[in-house]
């Protein structure tokens, strides 16, 4: 198992840095993901509020990676690892993380209210960045997998779906579009994260030799279909043979044969679908509502931050 | 007795981790994304 975070994790908003709970919140989530095992972030806009240092410092002793192909300093050196190479499941799986390109300087660090700008920073633009991080991945490690955590505009990444080989699956945070179906764009699979921690994105793979990863959850879903279908179809000719004027016996043959050519299409789906794929995925979402129990010694550390009966509760 | 049987089964032995090799690999990825800041479901 593999747990990422595609970042835009611990800030509210891009200036909510100055509210007295910001740090504390932002403090508690690095910690708590690092604790669940989570192997890499990538850093978006909403997680440099507090800085790049305050991200650093946080995670100096953390196994969580925070990742970023394209944030450089004032001399164009990486700010964060361009990306992070894990075994899994017999697999080499290798993550990178991108974060917004920005077209100035941006300053490094949360700046003082009347001080000038220290050091910067920039986002570079994503395509070349990612292209050269997978093709050294690809070549260099030699890995079985490649994961593209996007923490940057939903546009931009379909800009990069569509011409960066290599990538087999991109998940994309940054406007907070939420979950969704994984979806085929250009070279790739986009796969929606969910927001606001209210679910759990779980994306099953099976690999079975080279290729594209097909979507598993085609097969499944016409298989249900099929099942109505069939339902439908026994009570149109049930309806058929009881019926005995014409008109309404001519609507119920054609009735018929539209849902036996339908069967046909979705038998053919269910049957040669994705099952036999060599490489298949199959994304679904675990909810987190209240009915999912808190952990004790959480829950007092969230309290700390978010105290029962808080504007936030 | 004759070698033969035992001779088969002693190569199906030797070609059974070959068959478990063979098996799909799996993966599960958990992942999260534009948490937001958000600590608990009401927050």
């Amino acid at each position: 198992m593999l747990v990422l975070d595609a970042g835009n994790a611990l800030f509210k908003s891009r200036d909510s840095g100055m509210a007295p709970d910001a740090r504390p919140r932002a403090e508690l989530l690095l910690a708590q993901m690092d604790a669940q095992g989570t192997t890499a972030m990538a850093v978006g806009a909403r997680d440099l509020v507090l800085g790049v240092d305050f991200l650093r410092k946080q995670t100096r002793k953390s196994k969580l990676k925070l990742l970023s192909a394209n944030l450089v300093d004032g001399q164009g050196k990486l700010l964060f690892p361009a990306s992070v190479v894990t075994e899994v499941g017999g697999l080499k799986v290798g993550v990178v993380g991108v974060s917004p390109a920005t077209p100035e300087p941006l300053p490094m660090e949360p700046q003082a209210t009347g001080k000038a700008a220290g050091s910067t920073m920039r986002g570079l633009p994503l395509q070349p960045a990612i292209a050269a991080e997978v093709k050294r991945l690809r070549e260099q490690s030699k890995v079985d997998l490649v994961l593209l955590l996007a923490a940057a505009p939903y546009v931009d990444v379909v800009q990069v779906a569509d011409s960066v080989e290599g990538v087999d699956f991109v998940v994309q945070s940054h406007e907070g579009r939420g979950s969704g179906i994984a979806q085929r764009q250009g070279l790739t699979t986009v796969v929606p994260p969910g927001d606001r921690g209210r679910q759990l994105a779980r994306l099953e793979l099976s690999v079975d030799g080279p290729g594209r990863f097909v979507d598993n959850s085609e097969p499944l879903r016409a298989k249900e279909n099929l099942r109505i279908v069939e339902m439908s179809l026994s009570k149109a000719r049930e309806r058929l043979q009881s019926t005995t004027d014409a008109a309404g016996k001519r609507a119920l043959t054609e009735a018929v044969a539209s849902l036996e050519a339908r069967r046909t299409a979705l038998e053919k789906t269910a049957g040669q679908g994705a099952t036999q794929a060599p490489r298949t995925h199959l994304l679904s979402y675990i909810q987190l509502g209240a009915d999912v129990p808190a952990d004790p010694v959480v829950q007092k550390s969230v309290e700390r931050v978010e105290p029962p009966g808080s504007a936030a509760h | 007795m004759s070698g033969r049987p035992l001779r088969l089964a002693a190569l199906a032995f030797l070609l059974l981790p070959l068959v478990a090799v063979a098996a799909p690999k799996k993966l599960v990825l958990l992942f999260t994304g534009d948490n937001g800041g958000e600590v608990a479901p009401c927050g």
